[in-house]
Protein backbone atom coordinates (compact mmCIF):
# COMPACT_ATOMS: atom_id res chain seq x y z
CA UNK A 1 0.00 0.00 0.00
CA UNK A 2 1.52 3.33 -1.11
CA UNK A 3 1.49 6.07 1.53
CA UNK A 4 2.14 9.77 1.32
CA UNK A 5 4.19 11.66 3.90
CA UNK A 6 1.15 13.25 5.54
CA UNK A 7 -0.66 9.92 5.60
CA UNK A 8 2.30 8.35 7.37
CA UNK A 9 2.41 11.18 9.90
CA UNK A 10 -1.28 10.68 10.61
CA UNK A 11 -1.01 6.90 11.00
CA UNK A 12 1.88 7.39 13.40
CA UNK A 13 -0.02 10.00 15.42
CA UNK A 14 -3.08 7.73 15.59
CA UNK A 15 -0.98 4.75 16.68
CA UNK A 16 0.78 6.82 19.36
CA UNK A 17 -2.47 8.27 20.74
CA UNK A 18 -4.22 4.89 20.88
CA UNK A 19 -7.75 5.17 22.34
CA UNK A 20 -7.38 8.96 22.65
CA UNK A 21 -6.98 9.53 18.90
CA UNK A 22 -9.49 12.03 17.53
CA UNK A 23 -9.39 15.19 15.37
CA UNK A 24 -7.94 17.77 17.77
CA UNK A 25 -5.46 15.37 19.42
CA UNK A 26 -4.16 14.07 16.07
CA UNK A 27 -3.77 17.58 14.79
CA UNK A 28 -1.78 18.68 17.89
CA UNK A 29 0.42 15.59 17.61
CA UNK A 30 1.23 16.30 13.95
CA UNK A 31 1.85 20.02 14.58
CA UNK A 32 4.15 19.23 17.51
CA UNK A 33 6.10 16.69 15.44
CA UNK A 34 6.49 18.74 12.28
CA UNK A 35 6.36 22.32 13.60
CA UNK A 36 3.94 23.13 10.77
CA UNK A 37 0.27 24.04 11.05
CA UNK A 38 -2.18 21.32 10.10
CA UNK A 39 -5.47 22.54 8.68
CA UNK A 40 -8.84 20.96 9.39
CA UNK A 41 -9.29 20.44 5.66
CA UNK A 42 -6.08 18.43 5.32
CA UNK A 43 -6.84 16.52 8.52
CA UNK A 44 -10.35 15.34 7.69
CA UNK A 45 -9.85 14.68 3.98
CA UNK A 46 -6.80 12.55 4.87
CA UNK A 47 -8.77 10.71 7.55
CA UNK A 48 -11.44 9.92 4.94
CA UNK A 49 -8.83 8.77 2.41
CA UNK A 50 -7.11 6.49 4.93
CA UNK A 51 -10.47 5.05 5.98
CA UNK A 52 -11.35 4.34 2.33
CA UNK A 53 -8.01 2.51 1.98
CA UNK A 54 -8.89 0.46 5.07
CA UNK A 55 -5.87 1.73 7.04
CA UNK A 56 -7.94 3.29 9.85
CA UNK A 57 -11.45 2.95 11.28
CA UNK A 58 -13.47 5.86 12.63
CA UNK A 59 -16.45 6.10 14.96
CA UNK A 60 -18.38 8.87 16.66
CA UNK A 61 -17.46 9.47 20.31
CA UNK A 62 -19.67 10.84 23.06
CA UNK A 63 -20.42 14.58 23.17
CA UNK A 64 -18.48 16.55 25.80
CA UNK A 65 -19.28 19.93 27.45
CA UNK A 66 -15.92 21.45 26.42
CA UNK A 67 -16.91 20.81 22.79
CA UNK A 68 -20.26 22.51 23.22
CA UNK A 69 -22.03 19.16 23.46
CA UNK A 70 -20.72 17.98 20.11
CA UNK A 71 -19.17 14.55 19.46
CA UNK A 72 -15.58 13.63 18.58
CA UNK A 73 -14.63 11.55 15.58
CA UNK A 74 -12.53 8.78 17.13
CA UNK A 75 -9.86 7.11 14.99
CA UNK A 76 -8.24 3.66 15.33
CA UNK A 77 -5.45 2.24 13.22
CA UNK A 78 -6.13 -1.16 11.60
CA UNK A 79 -3.62 -3.99 11.21
CA UNK A 80 -3.43 -3.11 7.51
CA UNK A 81 -2.62 0.46 8.54
CA UNK A 82 0.16 -0.75 10.86
CA UNK A 83 1.65 -2.82 8.04
CA UNK A 84 1.53 0.13 5.62
CA UNK A 85 3.12 2.51 8.15
CA UNK A 86 5.80 -0.05 9.00
CA UNK A 87 6.61 -0.57 5.31
CA UNK A 88 6.83 3.20 4.77
CA UNK A 89 9.17 3.57 7.77
CA UNK A 90 11.39 0.72 6.57
CA UNK A 91 11.61 2.30 3.12
CA UNK A 92 12.59 5.67 4.59
CA UNK A 93 15.22 4.04 6.81
CA UNK A 94 16.66 2.04 3.91
CA UNK A 95 16.83 4.96 1.54
CA UNK A 96 18.36 7.21 4.23
CA UNK A 97 21.19 4.88 5.11
CA UNK A 98 24.56 6.54 4.58
CA UNK A 99 23.32 10.03 3.78
CA UNK A 100 24.77 12.98 5.70
CA UNK A 101 21.68 14.02 7.64
CA UNK A 102 20.95 10.42 8.71
CA UNK A 103 24.50 9.53 9.80
CA UNK A 104 24.85 12.61 12.04
CA UNK A 105 22.00 11.39 14.30
CA UNK B 1 -19.70 43.00 15.88
CA UNK B 2 -17.05 41.61 13.49
CA UNK B 3 -16.70 38.55 15.73
CA UNK B 4 -20.42 37.89 15.57
CA UNK B 5 -20.45 38.31 11.79
CA UNK B 6 -17.48 35.96 11.50
CA UNK B 7 -19.15 33.25 13.61
CA UNK B 8 -22.32 33.70 11.59
CA UNK B 9 -20.27 33.11 8.44
CA UNK B 10 -18.65 30.03 10.02
CA UNK B 11 -22.13 28.74 10.83
CA UNK B 12 -23.36 29.43 7.28
CA UNK B 13 -20.33 27.97 5.48
CA UNK B 14 -20.29 24.88 7.69
CA UNK B 15 -23.85 24.10 6.52
CA UNK B 16 -22.29 22.90 3.28
CA UNK B 17 -20.78 19.99 5.23
CA UNK B 18 -22.67 16.81 6.11
CA UNK B 19 -24.51 17.02 9.43
CA UNK B 20 -22.18 14.59 11.26
CA UNK B 21 -19.00 16.24 9.97
CA UNK B 22 -20.38 19.70 10.77
CA UNK B 23 -20.93 18.70 14.39
CA UNK B 24 -17.45 17.20 14.70
CA UNK B 25 -15.75 20.22 13.11
CA UNK B 26 -17.61 22.75 15.22
CA UNK B 27 -16.81 20.67 18.28
CA UNK B 28 -13.11 20.75 17.34
CA UNK B 29 -13.23 24.53 16.90
CA UNK B 30 -14.96 24.97 20.26
CA UNK B 31 -12.43 22.72 22.01
CA UNK B 32 -9.43 24.52 20.48
CA UNK B 33 -10.90 27.96 21.24
CA UNK B 34 -9.72 29.33 17.90
CA UNK B 35 -10.42 32.91 16.87
CA UNK B 36 -13.36 33.48 14.53
CA UNK B 37 -11.18 34.57 11.58
CA UNK B 38 -9.11 31.40 11.75
CA UNK B 39 -12.23 29.29 12.30
CA UNK B 40 -13.70 30.73 9.12
CA UNK B 41 -10.51 29.97 7.16
CA UNK B 42 -10.40 26.41 8.52
CA UNK B 43 -14.05 25.65 7.76
CA UNK B 44 -13.91 27.29 4.31
CA UNK B 45 -10.77 25.28 3.51
CA UNK B 46 -12.50 22.03 4.44
CA UNK B 47 -15.64 22.93 2.48
CA UNK B 48 -13.58 23.76 -0.63
CA UNK B 49 -11.67 20.47 -0.38
CA UNK B 50 -14.96 18.58 0.01
CA UNK B 51 -16.55 20.36 -2.98
CA UNK B 52 -13.51 19.77 -5.18
CA UNK B 53 -13.58 16.08 -4.23
CA UNK B 54 -17.27 15.86 -5.22
CA UNK B 55 -16.46 17.18 -8.69
CA UNK B 56 -13.97 14.36 -9.22
CA UNK B 57 -17.05 12.20 -9.80
CA UNK B 58 -18.46 11.98 -13.37
CA UNK B 59 -22.14 12.44 -12.46
CA UNK B 60 -22.18 16.21 -11.77
CA UNK B 61 -20.37 16.71 -15.09
CA UNK B 62 -22.95 14.57 -16.87
CA UNK B 63 -25.70 16.71 -15.30
CA UNK B 64 -24.01 19.86 -16.62
CA UNK B 65 -23.31 18.45 -20.09
CA UNK B 66 -26.72 16.86 -20.62
CA UNK B 67 -29.11 19.20 -18.77
CA UNK B 68 -27.68 22.43 -17.37
CA UNK B 69 -26.13 23.76 -20.58
CA UNK B 70 -28.24 22.38 -23.48
CA UNK B 71 -31.67 22.46 -21.83
CA UNK B 72 -30.79 25.58 -19.82
CA UNK B 73 -30.06 27.51 -23.04
CA UNK B 74 -33.26 26.25 -24.72
CA UNK B 75 -35.32 27.15 -21.66
CA UNK B 76 -33.65 30.55 -21.60
CA UNK B 77 -34.83 31.27 -25.15
CA UNK B 78 -38.26 29.68 -24.74
CA UNK B 79 -38.95 31.56 -21.49
CA UNK B 80 -37.95 34.90 -23.01
CA UNK B 81 -40.00 34.36 -26.15
CA UNK B 82 -43.07 33.06 -24.34
CA UNK B 83 -42.72 35.70 -21.62
CA UNK B 84 -42.89 38.34 -24.35
CA UNK B 85 -45.85 36.62 -26.04
CA UNK B 86 -47.65 36.39 -22.67
CA UNK B 87 -46.94 40.07 -22.08
CA UNK B 88 -48.26 41.04 -25.52
CA UNK B 89 -51.44 38.98 -25.08
CA UNK B 90 -52.04 40.25 -21.55
CA UNK B 91 -51.49 43.87 -22.69
CA UNK B 92 -53.81 43.44 -25.69
CA UNK B 93 -56.65 41.91 -23.70
CA UNK B 94 -56.11 44.42 -20.85
CA UNK B 95 -56.54 47.36 -23.21
CA UNK B 96 -59.17 45.92 -25.55
CA UNK B 97 -61.18 43.63 -23.28
CA UNK B 98 -64.94 43.93 -23.47
CA UNK B 99 -67.30 41.16 -22.33
CA UNK B 100 -69.74 42.02 -25.10
CA UNK B 101 -67.14 40.85 -27.66
CA UNK B 102 -67.61 37.29 -26.40
CA UNK B 103 -70.91 37.23 -28.27
CA UNK B 104 -68.88 36.98 -31.49
CA UNK B 105 -67.77 33.37 -32.21
CA UNK B 106 -64.55 34.52 -33.88
CA UNK B 107 -63.47 36.58 -30.85
CA UNK B 108 -64.52 33.81 -28.46
CA UNK B 109 -62.48 31.24 -30.37
CA UNK B 110 -59.53 33.59 -30.39
CA UNK B 111 -59.71 34.00 -26.60
CA UNK B 112 -59.97 30.23 -26.12
CA UNK B 113 -57.09 29.54 -28.53
CA UNK B 114 -54.88 32.10 -26.79
CA UNK B 115 -55.71 30.75 -23.33
CA UNK B 116 -55.05 27.14 -24.38
CA UNK B 117 -51.77 28.05 -26.07
CA UNK B 118 -50.53 30.11 -23.12
CA UNK B 119 -51.61 27.39 -20.68
CA UNK B 120 -49.73 24.79 -22.75
CA UNK B 121 -46.64 27.01 -22.95
CA UNK B 122 -46.57 27.60 -19.18
CA UNK B 123 -47.24 23.92 -18.52
CA UNK B 124 -44.42 22.93 -20.91
CA UNK B 125 -41.94 25.39 -19.37
CA UNK B 126 -42.73 24.28 -15.81
CA UNK B 127 -42.81 20.60 -16.79
CA UNK B 128 -39.54 20.63 -18.73
CA UNK B 129 -37.91 22.54 -15.87
CA UNK B 130 -39.21 20.25 -13.10
CA UNK B 131 -38.19 17.07 -14.92
CA UNK B 132 -34.77 18.56 -15.77
CA UNK B 133 -34.33 19.45 -12.10
CA UNK B 134 -35.34 15.93 -11.10
CA UNK B 135 -32.61 14.41 -13.29
CA UNK B 136 -30.03 16.91 -11.96
CA UNK B 137 -31.07 16.04 -8.40
CA UNK B 138 -30.62 12.33 -9.09
CA UNK B 139 -27.26 12.78 -10.80
CA UNK B 140 -25.61 15.33 -8.53
CA UNK B 141 -27.26 15.21 -5.13
CA UNK B 142 -24.22 16.50 -3.23
CA UNK B 143 -23.35 19.26 -5.66
CA UNK B 144 -26.95 20.38 -5.98
CA UNK B 145 -26.62 23.99 -4.80
CA UNK B 146 -23.84 24.68 -7.30
CA UNK B 147 -25.52 22.87 -10.19
CA UNK B 148 -28.86 24.62 -9.62
CA UNK B 149 -27.08 28.00 -9.34
CA UNK B 150 -25.28 27.30 -12.62
CA UNK B 151 -28.58 26.35 -14.24
CA UNK B 152 -30.15 29.65 -13.06
CA UNK B 153 -27.14 31.52 -14.48
CA UNK B 154 -27.50 29.76 -17.85
CA UNK B 155 -31.24 30.50 -17.95
CA UNK B 156 -30.77 34.20 -17.20
CA UNK B 157 -27.62 34.69 -19.28
CA UNK B 158 -28.41 32.26 -22.12
CA UNK B 159 -29.93 34.97 -24.30
CA UNK B 160 -27.25 37.61 -23.69
CA UNK B 161 -26.08 39.14 -26.92
CA UNK B 162 -29.16 37.98 -28.81
CA UNK B 163 -32.35 39.84 -29.58
CA UNK B 164 -35.84 39.03 -30.72
CA UNK B 165 -37.84 40.54 -33.56
CA UNK B 166 -39.73 42.48 -30.89
CA UNK B 167 -36.49 43.89 -29.46
CA UNK B 168 -35.40 44.98 -32.91
CA UNK B 169 -38.34 47.35 -33.27
CA UNK B 170 -36.96 50.92 -33.35
CA UNK B 171 -37.77 53.03 -30.26
CA UNK B 172 -40.33 50.75 -28.62
CA UNK B 173 -42.87 52.58 -26.43
CA UNK B 174 -42.08 52.82 -22.72
CA UNK B 175 -44.84 50.45 -21.63
CA UNK B 176 -43.23 47.74 -23.74
CA UNK B 177 -40.45 47.58 -21.13
CA UNK B 178 -42.99 45.63 -19.07
CA UNK B 179 -43.51 43.20 -21.93
CA UNK B 180 -39.89 42.91 -23.05
CA UNK B 181 -38.19 42.76 -19.66
CA UNK B 182 -40.60 42.10 -16.80
CA UNK B 183 -42.69 39.26 -18.26
CA UNK B 184 -39.65 37.23 -19.45
CA UNK B 185 -38.08 37.63 -15.99
CA UNK B 186 -41.29 36.50 -14.31
CA UNK B 187 -41.50 33.52 -16.66
CA UNK B 188 -37.89 32.57 -15.96
CA UNK B 189 -38.25 32.90 -12.21
CA UNK B 190 -41.61 31.23 -11.64
CA UNK B 191 -41.89 28.83 -14.60
CA UNK B 192 -38.25 27.76 -14.96
CA UNK B 193 -35.98 28.34 -11.95
CA UNK B 194 -38.55 27.61 -9.23
CA UNK B 195 -39.87 24.34 -10.77
CA UNK B 196 -36.30 23.30 -11.59
CA UNK B 197 -35.16 23.85 -7.98
CA UNK B 198 -38.21 21.96 -6.65
CA UNK B 199 -37.59 19.11 -9.09
CA UNK B 200 -33.90 19.00 -8.10
CA UNK B 201 -34.83 18.84 -4.42
CA UNK B 202 -37.32 16.05 -5.10
CA UNK B 203 -34.87 14.12 -7.28
CA UNK B 204 -32.13 14.38 -4.65
CA UNK B 205 -34.40 12.71 -2.10
CA UNK B 206 -34.67 9.65 -4.39
CA UNK B 207 -38.43 9.38 -3.90
CA UNK B 208 -40.80 6.60 -4.93
CA UNK B 209 -42.89 8.19 -7.69
CA UNK B 210 -46.48 7.02 -8.07
CA UNK B 211 -46.61 5.37 -11.50
CA UNK B 212 -50.16 6.45 -12.44
CA UNK B 213 -49.64 10.12 -11.59
CA UNK B 214 -46.23 10.12 -13.31
CA UNK B 215 -47.67 8.65 -16.53
CA UNK B 216 -50.48 11.23 -16.45
CA UNK B 217 -48.01 14.09 -15.88
CA UNK B 218 -45.67 12.95 -18.66
CA UNK B 219 -48.58 12.54 -21.11
CA UNK B 220 -49.80 16.03 -20.21
CA UNK B 221 -46.30 17.40 -20.77
CA UNK B 222 -45.98 15.54 -24.09
CA UNK B 223 -49.30 17.03 -25.25
CA UNK B 224 -48.21 20.52 -24.22
CA UNK B 225 -44.83 19.99 -25.95
CA UNK B 226 -46.55 19.07 -29.23
CA UNK B 227 -48.83 22.12 -28.98
CA UNK B 228 -45.96 24.54 -28.40
CA UNK B 229 -43.25 22.88 -30.52
CA UNK B 230 -43.53 25.60 -33.16
CA UNK B 231 -43.21 28.25 -30.45
CA UNK B 232 -40.03 26.61 -29.20
CA UNK B 233 -38.67 26.61 -32.75
CA UNK B 234 -39.55 30.28 -33.14
CA UNK B 235 -37.82 31.18 -29.86
CA UNK B 236 -34.58 29.75 -31.27
CA UNK B 237 -34.94 30.97 -34.87
CA UNK B 238 -35.96 34.52 -33.95
CA UNK B 239 -34.02 34.68 -30.66
CA UNK B 240 -30.67 33.00 -31.27
CA UNK B 241 -30.75 33.58 -34.99
CA UNK B 242 -29.31 30.15 -35.72
CA UNK B 243 -31.41 29.86 -38.87
CA UNK B 244 -33.04 32.62 -40.88
CA UNK B 245 -36.85 32.61 -40.73
CA UNK B 246 -38.14 30.68 -43.73
CA UNK B 247 -41.70 31.61 -44.72
CA UNK B 248 -42.23 28.60 -46.96
CA UNK B 249 -44.31 28.63 -50.18
CA UNK B 250 -47.05 30.91 -48.81
CA UNK B 251 -44.61 33.74 -48.12
CA UNK B 252 -45.76 34.22 -44.47
CA UNK B 253 -43.43 33.52 -41.59
CA UNK B 254 -44.90 31.38 -38.74
CA UNK B 255 -47.60 29.71 -40.81
CA UNK B 256 -48.48 26.07 -41.37
CA UNK B 257 -46.21 25.53 -44.39
CA UNK B 258 -42.99 26.85 -42.80
CA UNK B 259 -40.19 24.31 -42.83
CA UNK B 260 -39.56 23.06 -39.28
CA UNK B 261 -35.85 22.29 -38.99
CA UNK B 262 -35.91 22.75 -35.21
CA UNK B 263 -39.04 20.85 -34.23
CA UNK B 264 -37.03 17.84 -32.90
CA UNK B 265 -35.93 20.21 -30.09
CA UNK B 266 -39.21 19.30 -28.38
CA UNK B 267 -37.92 15.73 -28.11
CA UNK B 268 -34.71 17.03 -26.53
CA UNK B 269 -36.82 18.83 -23.94
CA UNK B 270 -38.77 15.63 -23.25
CA UNK B 271 -35.87 13.31 -22.42
CA UNK B 272 -35.79 14.25 -18.72
CA UNK B 273 -39.52 13.41 -18.60
CA UNK B 274 -38.75 10.03 -20.18
CA UNK B 275 -36.12 9.51 -17.44
CA UNK B 276 -38.66 10.39 -14.73
CA UNK B 277 -41.09 7.91 -16.29
CA UNK B 278 -38.39 5.23 -16.39
CA UNK B 279 -37.59 5.82 -12.69
CA UNK B 280 -41.27 5.54 -11.74
CA UNK B 281 -41.75 2.50 -13.98
CA UNK B 282 -38.72 0.68 -12.60
CA UNK B 283 -39.84 1.25 -9.00
CA UNK B 284 -43.36 0.12 -9.90
CA UNK B 285 -42.05 -3.00 -11.63
CA UNK B 286 -39.75 -3.80 -8.70
CA UNK B 287 -42.66 -3.37 -6.29
CA UNK B 288 -44.79 -5.83 -8.31
CA UNK B 289 -41.90 -8.32 -8.48
CA UNK B 290 -41.47 -8.09 -4.70
CA UNK B 291 -45.20 -8.76 -4.17
CA UNK B 292 -45.11 -11.71 -6.58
Amino acid sequence: MQLGEFEYLMLTAVARLGDAAYGVAIRQEIEAATGRPCSLGALYTTIDRLETKGLIRTSMGDPTPQRGGRPKRMVRITSKGEQAASAFYEAVMRVSRGVAWASTR
Amino acid sequence: MMTRVCWLLVETVSRLLDQSERDVVRGDLAECGVRPGRALREVAGLVIRRQVALWADWRPWLAIASIVIPIGVLLSHASRWWGIITGVDVANYWVLWDFSYLAYPGYRNDVIRTAVWLGAAWCALAGWSWTSGFVVGRLSRRTLWLTVSLFALVVFAGTLGTGTVVHRAPNPPLQYHLILVVFPRLARTFLVILPMALGALRGSQRPVLPLGATVFGVLLLAGASVLVSQGLENSIVFGRGLAPPDPGPDGFVVSADDPRPWWPLSFVMMWPAAYVLAVAGRRGWRGKSAHA
